[in-house]
């Protein structure tokens, strides 16, 4: 249901992105939600990397823009789950790595800070509907 | 035993992962998932559409019929101006000939309406509601080329703009003998081959030349922003602006090839 839901935000906020680039100062809402999904349990990159995929190659019309860098992001999250621990430092500064990858894309750094106020609050949300859903 | 496997397994993954990864970078997908979204876009424009149609519906008798008086008088001011601009036309014409210059023939001009532009700041792709256009067409601003159509679906089309840098523009100043190339630099323009004697100065304006058939000559491309002598090489280092900015523009033109050639 999360990822469903998920799913179509992230296409409305692609379109949103689209339609409306001239006269609002937006996020990059896919970006966002995918992050934050992510970013709030690892297991969910097999449905969040392929609509990565698809976030850059509507936007950039090549897979190689920002899926390179979310793609290493759970394995990341492996990696430092095993060795330092789940924590949150880490998975803040994956956040950040993601949102330098943005600039580098030609996002403008109003959209990025924009974007990483809309993931925090929706990975806080997410990482609370999953510890619901475990007990 | 277990755990050395699973570090080897995880580490596996990772490489095929890398390696996915490079042949992904090495691929370019095209403008077809962006052309693909146009029905969301019309639907997301929809709401701003309907406003417009209501408020028509609802405007009382008295102001659609003031609305229709100016509108006649309108058309009578129009009618003298066109009357005039056709007199202007012949003059032009004529002109023209006496001075030798090429006009555009073989191009079919109209309008078509920005549905969606990419957000980012290095392609500023747009998608195009617009009927009767076909792949290479030309995107032109009132300021001077946008870009090229890349592709079209039904009554859209995607537009690869001049920051591409899959996309270059051969140019020249107007009464010069310079051909060089425009090409996009993402959010910026380098103007390739311009010779050392040739060097233009920073803030002159470079049109297209024509060569190549693509582009309609006599429109502005790109204004120099910086040029860059380096010892021991035939061409300069040019950097330029687009003449166009249109971030905000709701309407531009397509030059579409009556006869396109081979």
């Amino acid at each position: 249901m999360i990822a469903l839901t998920i799913t179509l935000l992230t296409l409305l906020g692609l379109n949103m992105n689209m339609a409306f680039s001239s006269s609002l100062m937006q996020p990059d809402w896919a970006m966002a939600l995918l992050l934050a999904s992510l970013l709030a349990q690892r297991h969910n990159w097999f449905w969040a990397l392929p609509l990565i995929l698809l976030h850059d190659v509507v936007l950039y019309w090549s897979p190689a823009a920002s899926f390179m860098v979310v793609a290493m992001i759970p394995l990341a999250m492996i990696y430092f789950d095993q060795h330092l621990g789940a924590g949150l430092p880490q998975r803040l500064l994956l956040l950040l790595l993601a949102l330098l990858a943005m600039l580098v894309d030609g996002w403008t750094l109003q959209a990025s800070l924009l974007t990483m106020c809309l993931c925090v609050p929706v990975w806080h949300l997410l990482t609370r509907q999953y510890a619901q859903q475990a007990a | 035993m277990p755990l050395s496997r699973r570090r080897y397994r995880l580490w596996l993954f990772g490489a095929a992962l890398l390696s996915g990864l490079y042949i992904f970078s090495q691929l370019a997908t095209g403008s077809t998932s962006m052309l693909l979204m146009s029905p969301v876009l019309e639907a997301l424009h929809a709401p701003a559409n309907w406003w417009q149609s209501a408020t028509l519906w609802l405007s009382d008798r008295q102001q659609l019929q003031s609305d229709y008086t100016d509108y006649r008088k309108k058309v009578e001011q129009q009618s003298v101006l066109i009357q005039e601009a056709n007199s202007l036309r012949e003059e032009n014409r004529q002109l023209r000939n006496i001075l030798d210059i090429a006009g555009m023939p073989g191009y079919r001009w109209h309008a078509a309406k920005v549905r969606g532009r990419s957000p980012e700041s290095l392609s500023r792709r747009l998608v195009l509601q617009v009927d009767g256009v076909s792949q290479d067409d030309v995107i032109v601003s009132s300021e001077g080329l946008v870009g090229v159509i890349d592709s079209t679906m039904q009554n859209h089309a995607t537009v690869r703009t001049i920051f591409d840098a899959s996309l270059s523009v051969p140019v020249t100043i107007p009464g010069t003998s310079l051909a060089a190339l425009a090409r996009g630099q993402g959010n910026s323009i380098a103007i390739d081959f311009i010779p050392v004697q040739l060097a233009p100065r920073p803030g002159q304006m470079l049109f297209t030349s024509g060569a190549g058939g693509l582009f309609p000559p006599g429109i502005a491309v790109a204004r120099i922003a910086e040029v860059m002598p380096i010892a021991g090489r035939l061409f300069v280092e040019t950097l330029a602006e687009p003449a166009a900015h249109w971030q905000r523009d709701n309407w531009l033109a397509v030059a579409s090839q009556l006869h396109a050639g081979p």
